[in-house]
């Protein structure tokens, strides 16, 4: 066996093995979603369940973003890495916008949020709907606070 | 009638949305990862104000109201 295989196929095992700390927040997440999905809509428990994932977000963004805030900056030579998640991002809240002002029921007209409640009307599918909004919280948090991470562990190195 | 278009939409956006996510991952590819994307919100001065509005408004308006 070559090394440069090797390398490769360890790297490539550091990328897809999930660390430690990443499966762990995932399990923590999980078990949160599947209580949470037990709550019904329009109840304080519904309520309540919703809120400390919002608040615990508020808390961990004043903490540890940075205050002043330095947007990624992609080299020239990246083109146009954004257009095609604008235009389609673009497209998705057109048609939200047109089906949610459309004349008639919300059956003949459904928008993204009447589908979803759709789908929450089943545990296991409400379950997973909230785990995904949870680890795209966590997701959010990480991302926005990733640069600094890296400035500060440079700065110590 | 109304409803098979809507759903077909929905059905043809669900399936852009995914063709650009698969995009994003082809080697070479200008399309940024969801990762990056996400760290450019989330790095932006308004953006992550935004960003954080819109993830509280969404929990909310779909698990909670």
């Amino acid at each position: 066996m070559d090394s440069s295989s090797s390398a490769s196929r360890a790297a490539s095992t550091v990328l897809t093995r999930p660390s430690v700390p990443r499966a762990a927040l995932v399990v923590v997440l999980a078990v949160y979603a599947l209580l949470a999905a037990t709550t019904t809509a329009f109840t304080a428990s519904a309520n309540i369940v919703t809120a400390l994932p919002i608040v615990a977000m508020v808390v961990l963004v004043l903490v540890l973003w940075p205050l002043r805030a330095r947007p990624l900056r992609l080299g020239p030579d990246a083109g146009h890495p954004w257009r095609a998640w604008v235009i389609v991002f673009s497209a998705v809240v057109a048609w939200e916008l047109v089906e949610y002002a459309a004349r008639g029921s919300r059956a003949d007209h459904p928008t993204f949020s009447s589908m979803l409640d759709a789908v929450n009307r089943f545990y296991g599918l409400k379950a997973l709907v909230f785990f995904l909004w949870l680890y795209l919280g966590a997701a959010i948090v990480r991302r926005g606070g990733r640069r600094q991470r890296r400035a500060r562990r440079r700065a110590e190195a | 009638m109304t409803s098979a278009l809507s759903y077909a939409v929905w059905a043809l956006l669900g399936l852009a949305l995914l063709a650009v996510w698969f995009r994003s991952y082809a080697p070479g590819s200008s399309v940024a990862r969801p990762g990056v994307l996400l760290e450019r919100m989330a790095t932006g001065p308004f953006l992550r104000i935004a960003l954080v509005l819109a993830w509280g408004w969404m929990g909310w308006h779909l698990f909670a109201r």
